[in-house]
């Protein structure tokens, strides 16, 4: 049995507004510790939409995600954020860094919020998480001065500094030139392999789903496919994603 | 721990400032100018009537105890009114028991001096003209204290003897008396008493210009004076004279105790609308501090909106995006009060520097505090408005816009 870190049962999100939009329906999915989840899809699927959802950033509308043990229904706002605080990394489009403070503030800003001054430790921690994915040479640096790259790369650090549970990143790559976006996917791949990090990213380039270890399709916000790359092997997954029909049914279903 | 976890709310506010230096920029200096405005305001008017009851009351009694009317002083059995010895006296309403009262009146620590006075009307005679005084009787050393007599003498000693007279600036120059020379005063039943001019002193006010000092024993016996005209009392706080006055008005049945007040209502009434003028430039000084934080604030807030979604989404709580904005009102409303102060104590040193007043500033505790206190009051209180946006902003909104 995988060792599954987020589950969701019968996730529903609908906006409410002058004309109701739901978006997601019924969603069932499962994240396996340690492994790398891609969330694919076309546009207007809702895969940003379940992705803030996982990340408790967007509260569902009915249904509830099981986050390794917690359960997440009708949660209140500051004690998610604290939550999220402790246990998530994200890393968006937009790379989503505060402009007034230099990259390894930047860093330092979920230590900061967590408990204020960080200790030694964590700043050595900071420290050696930008050392890891090439960024510590601008530590002091604005933000603003670095290139677009370069800032998602602090992004990845500020994501990974807290050790989170989850680390979910929406297109990291989408804003970024091919060049800086393929070396900014390696990393991330490498970063899943070497410290067995829990990635969950939202893509539409089928090349970077099929590096990860599982993955779900969505379409029109229904979770349509689901491949287990490792034990269908890349080709097959490759050929599956091409497939048009919904026909795998996702794992979580089955409520197992 | 909680304060700790506060630190990096006031690190994040300190640095918006920073980084908006032009915005902050406007917004010390648009308080700094106002608390400027206030202190200097409050101080001018503190010292403009400081010196306007100083010039009142400083040097004058703030209590006068003036004898009753006749019938009650009879009914009480006091004095004796029949003597046809001094029946051109029995205008002179008098206090013959004074002696009693300045003692008790004494007691009262609230009570900084009193002394008996008797005043009488006489004649001094100068070449061919003949001028009329107001003479008073004054003991020393608490008598001449109430009118500041030493400090204000401008020639000769200020000293009583049973010889010597105090002549007003302005009476001296009249008859062309200065000290050392002798004259006349005659009084209206034609005895004369051959006085020398101790001193001459400047009252500032004219009244006092034209009157003529002389030891009170010589004033009573020249007037064949029973008791005294009045008792006359300086207490330690000025405004408190009415009230002192009135409580003593209820022990003391048989005279009459007026304040300083009384006679002066219309003096009190200026005042009082010059300070509440004061007071209502000061609150719209203060409404515009208010107005001009909250909007720039509030601006802030709206250009702050994606780095709030930020830090919200990595678990900034609603209260501390909040208090973000509520320290970043308190640090404007701290530094621009502080520069204000500095600037209102320049314009102080330049209004005293650089006009001849003809009175100080009334700088104190309370009037470089209150600003202060004011301004950062209504900092924190116009920071609550983009506080409140601050807190109700998710960080989903700024994450799916982009």
């Amino acid at each position: 049995m995988a060792d599954i870190v987020l589950r969701t049962r019968n996730l529903n999100k609908t906006y409410f507004g002058k004309v109701d939009t739901p978006v997601l329906f019924d969603v069932n999915i499962e994240i396996v510790r340690g492994a790398f989840t891609a969330l694919i899809g076309p546009s207007g699927s809702g895969k940003s939409t379940l992705l803030n959802c996982l990340g408790l950033l967007d509260p569902q509308t009915s249904g509830e995600i099981d986050f390794d043990g917690r359960i997440i229904d009708a949660p209140d706002v500051n004690e998610l954020a604290a939550f999220r605080n402790e246990n998530i990394g994200f890393i968006f489009q937009f790379h989503y860094l505060l402009p007034e403070f230099s990259a390894y503030e930047n860093v330092l800003l979920p230590f900061w919020i967590r408990q204020g001054r960080p200790a030694a430790e964590m700043e050595q921690e900071a420290l050696r998480v930008m050392k890891r994915i090439g960024v510590a040479q601008f530590r002091d640096k604005a933000v603003s001065e670095l290139s677009g790259g370069q800032q998602q790369r602090v992004a990845i650090a500020r994501a990974l500094v807290n050790r989170p549970k989850l680390i979910f990143a929406d297109e990291p790559t989408g804003n970024l030139d091919r060049e800086s976006g393929r070396s900014v996917l390696e990393l991330m791949a490498e970063l899943n392999r070497e410290s067995n990090i829990t990635l969950v990213m939202v893509t539409h380039d089928r090349e970077v789903a099929l590096q990860a270890d599982h993955i779900y399709e969505l379409v029109d916000g229904r979770i349509c496919k689901y491949l287990d790359v490792a034990k269908t092997g890349k080709a097959e997954a490759a050929r599956a994603i091409e497939d048009r029909s919904c026909t795998i049914k996702p794992p979580a279903g089955n409520g197992a | 721990m909680k304060s700790k976890k506060n630190r990096y709310e006031w690190m994040i506010a300190l640095r918006f400032l920073v980084k908006g230096k032009g915005q902050t920029l406007l917004i010390v200096l648009g308080i700094a100018v106002g608390v400027a405005v206030q202190f200097f305001l409050s101080s001018l008017i503190g010292g403009l009537q400081i010196s306007l009851i100083d010039n009142t009351v400083g040097s004058a009694p703030h209590i006068t105890i003036l004898p009753a009317d006749r019938a009650a002083r009879a009914a009480a059995g006091a004095g004796s009114a029949s003597d046809s010895g001094r029946a051109l006296h029995e205008e002179w309403t008098e206090i013959h028991s004074w002696q009693p009262y300045v003692n008790d009146l004494k007691q009262d620590a609230r009570v900084r001096r009193a002394a008996p006075v008797a005043n009488g009307s006489g004649f001094i005679e100068r070449g061919d003209s003949v001028v009329p005084v107001i003479v008073k009787g004054l003991t020393a050393p608490d008598g001449l204290d109430i009118y500041r007599i030493k400090e204000k003498t401008v020639a000769g000693i200020p000293e009583l003897s049973s010889d010597s007279a105090l002549l007003g600036r302005r009476l001296a120059e009249r008859l062309t008396l200065a000290v050392g020379d002798k004259f006349f005063l005659r009084n209206d039943r034609g005895d004369q008493v051959f006085l020398r001019v101790g001193g001459i002193f400047d009252l500032g006010a004219a009244a006092g210009n034209e009157l003529l000092v002389v030891a009170m024993d010589r004033v009573r016996s020249f007037f064949a004076m029973a008791g005294v005209s009045a008792i006359e009392v300086q207490v330690r706080d000025v405004f408190s004279a009415e009230t002192i006055a009135r409580e003593y008005g209820r022990q003391y049945r048989r005279v009459k105790l007026e304040s300083w007040q009384e006679k002066n209502r219309e003096l009190l009434t200026a005042l009082s609308s010059q300070s509440s003028s004061s007071v209502t430039i000061q609150l719209f000084v203060i409404i515009s501090i208010s107005l001009g934080i909250a909007s720039v604030l509030g601006i802030a807030a709206v250009q702050k909106q994606r780095q709030l979604g930020i830090l919200k989404a990595i678990g900034t709580t609603n209260r501390s995006a909040s208090r973000i904005f509520v320290i970043q009102g308190f640090l404007l409303g701290g530094v621009g009060s502080i520069l204000g102060v500095a600037f209102g104590l320049l314009m102080a040193f330049g209004f005293v520097s650089g006009t001849n007043a003809a009175f100080g500033l009334k700088i104190t505790a309370a009037t470089l505090v209150t600003p202060v206190v004011l301004a950062l009051l209504a900092s924190i209180i116009a920071s609550t408005i983009p506080a409140r946006k601050a807190a109700k902003l998710s960080p989903i909104e700024v994450i799916r816009n982009g």
